[in-house]
């Protein structure tokens, strides 16, 4: 081992001391800066895979939409998208707001349509089994799945019967006619485990839907769901440039666009917010280093008399800054992992979890480690605790050996 | 001509630091000595006439305003910062009064550091370093931090980093200065023993004239030059 490793080893964990309260603190220092780096990175990239798993799993793989308007004459259609390669299933979607009516509260949920007829869904309903307290199999024209959240908000349990009004019902108050609102009985709760669907959908029969829009035989969209492991983009591309206008095919990535920039941008600006954290630390390193080197004179002195270049003499500072900066990312990476395992009862004591379900639609802290993540959050405090080194290296490899012998 | 004996020659030495007052002050005046192989010398002078400076330029740590310094009958005092780190760190070993130990190492960890730096430490240098610690009597104290050992045992230490290398000279700048009477008779004791049993030349700065006594040779620096007190007793 080069001498200078030797001694920025020795400095940082003397002998029979094990580590020195310099090191400790310092290595803590980083430590606690990679936490918050890599631990607000793998939390984001949590809520960023778990949102996208819901919103994939809710909206579907590729929408085909008629610009706004319904589709008409859907069975060719239907059936040459589902010949496609890639293509799992091929839904008839209608979607949209109504008033729902429980006593006299209202509620104002998105009805989408479940095709009780052809029984295929482009949403995983059954494989993630997706209604509890009954089944999908029980929806019919006369029956509505609502969410659960929405269920426990309004007090609504299976079994109850709520009143919905449809926006079509207001050409009818407009023709001085009385609009009469259509009954439909509970018959299981949607849980998604996404809060934003949980807390705003509901399931009906796809009839019962193309009657509340007055849709005729139409829908709103087409929606595709895909074979595992497809990249929807691609196949997006492929199936647009078969479709003829006015449809336009868009993804679950591409309709979710600003949401998911969000997330991203927010994963950004937090961690350049700890990133400036931890340069602030590295900041106090170069101090310390910086002291070190003050107090030192004249070991740095010895050193030098005993033929140590400048240089070697500089290296033994880097290398002070370099392992603080390895030992306090090694020491962040599994306190992230520690810290991240715990994280329910922390979350629970710091925000409390219906926070968290308010604000981020989750139940659970989601949770998704990247190596990317890791190597960039461990190389970024290395190479910053050698730069914090880089000063008092400098400093100490300036220093003239007959002046630091009589330092006092 | 230079005797072949010759292990460290300062010849014509002058050394002038600026003043704030009168441009610069001279402290050596065209000092010169030749210490042979072997030999021990005691330099004397009073405080402030320039004997640490003297020992600073003989080991190439400052340089001289005038002259020049031999190692080994080769001059050294033209080489770069890099090649007399090279060669310092073999041919001279130091001793100061103040111990300079490294606080995070042990004793025999502090002795080792002198052949890690000179990039000779190998497997058999833990032993000889702890054969020199039983050497100075410290056969006890070999896991011992500075903190830990007295400032006899300290000084112990450093004149067993000193010979380690086994260097052709050592440089010794008040050895016993920080201790008391009876420790510093028998560290000094030692220390010359240990110089004469390993052959090693040794240039000793001293205000002790007892100390001075037990050294083969004594000069003073007086008024910035080397005067011959006592010639070899060889």
């Amino acid at each position: 081992m080069k001498w200078y490793i030797y001694i920025a080893l020795k400095q940082l964990f003397p002998s029979g001391k094990g580590v020195s309260l310099f090191a400790a603190i310092s290595i803590l220092g980083v430590a606690l800066g990679v936490l918050g780096l890599f631990g607000t990175q793998s939390v984001m990239n949590g809520f960023h895979a778990q949102i996208g798993e819901k919103l994939r799993d809710t909206t579907g793989d590729i929408i085909i939409r008629n610009r706004g308007r319904p589709i008409y004459d859907t069975d060719a259609l239907l059936e040459r998208l589902e010949k496609m390669d890639g293509v799992g299933s091929a839904e008839l979607v209608a979607q949209g707001p109504v008033m729902m009516l429980f006593g006299n509260v209202p509620i104002f949920p998105v009805l989408r349509s479940y095709d009780t007829i052809r029984e295929k869904c482009a949403i995983p309903i059954a494989e993630k089994d997706f209604i509890k307290m009954g089944n999908i199999a029980d929806l019919d024209d006369d029956s509505i799945i609502i969410g659960q959240r929405m269920a426990y908000m309004s007090g609504i349990s299976v079994g109850d019967d709520v009143e919905i009004f449809s926006p079509t019902m207001l050409d009818r108050i407009k023709k001085d006619e009385v609009p009469m609102p259509v009954r439909l009985r509970v018959v299981g709760l949607l849980a998604t485990d996404y809060s934003e669907i949980d807390s705003n959908m509901a399931l009906v029969s796809l009839r019962r839907m193309r009657e509340l829009y007055n849709l005729g035989s139409g829908a709103h969209s087409i929606v595709l769901r895909l074979n595992d492991g497809l990249d929807c983009t691609k196949k997006a591309i492929d199936i647009s440039s078969e479709m003829k206008p006015p449809f336009k095919v868009s993804t679950w990535l591409t309709s979710n666009e600003a949401f998911l920039r969000i997330i991203n941008m927010e994963k950004v600006m937090m961690s350049l917010i700890i990133v400036l954290i931890i340069i602030v630390a590295s900041f106090s390193i170069c101090i310390s280093l910086y002291t070190s080197v003050l107090r030192k004179t004249r070991e740095i002195g010895l050193m030098g008399a005993m033929g140590a270049r400048p240089m070697q003499i500089a290296a033994t500072y880097c290398f002070q800054g370099f392992l603080i900066g390895v030992f306090g990312a090694l020491a962040g990476l599994g306190l992230t992992v520690l810290v991240l395992h715990f994280r329910e009862p922390i979350v629970e004591l710091v925000v409390g979890r219906e926070a968290l379900i308010q604000f981020y639609h989750f139940a659970r802290l989601p949770v998704k480690y990247e190596f990317h993540d890791a190597l960039w959050a461990c190389v970024f405090s290395i190479v910053l605790c050698t730069l914090a080194g880089l000063l008092p290296a400098i400093r100490a490899a300036r220093l003239k050996i007959s002046e630091a012998m009589r330092n006092e | 001509m230079n005797s072949p004996e010759t292990v460290l020659e300062a010849k014509s030495i002058t050394k002038s630091f600026p003043s704030p007052s009168n441009g610069s002050i001279e402290i050596l005046k065209s000092a010169s000595l030749e210490i042979s192989e072997g030999e021990s010398i005691s330099l004397r002078g009073e405080s402030g006439a320039g004997k640490t400076t003297f020992l600073n330029i003989m080991a190439c740590l400052e340089s001289p305003t005038s002259g020049s310094i031999f190692w080994d009958n080769k001059r050294v005092d033209n080489l770069s910062n890099t090649r007399q780190a090279a060669l310092r760190s073999s041919f001279m070993g130091f001793v100061f009064q103040n111990y300079c130990l490294i606080p995070e190492l042990n004793a025999l960890e502090n002795v080792e550091l002198a052949a890690r730096i000179a990039g000779i430490f190998n497997k058999k240098t833990p032993h000889l370093a702890r054969a020199l610690l039983e050497r100075v009597g410290l056969k006890d104290r070999i896991k011992h931090l500075p903190s830990q050992l007295s400032g006899g045992e300290k000084q112990r230490v450093a004149i067993a980093r000193a010979v380690l290398n086994s260097p052709r000279i050592i440089l010794a700048d008040e050895p016993t200065g920080n201790l008391d009477e009876h420790t510093a008779s028998s560290v000094m004791a030692m220390f010359l023993k240990l110089c004469a049993e390993r052959k090693t030349a040794l240039m000793l700065i001293t205000h002790n004239p007892d100390f001075a006594a037990m050294t083969s040779r004594e000069v003073l620096l007086s008024n910035g030059e080397i005067k011959e007190l006592r010639p070899s007793k060889a």
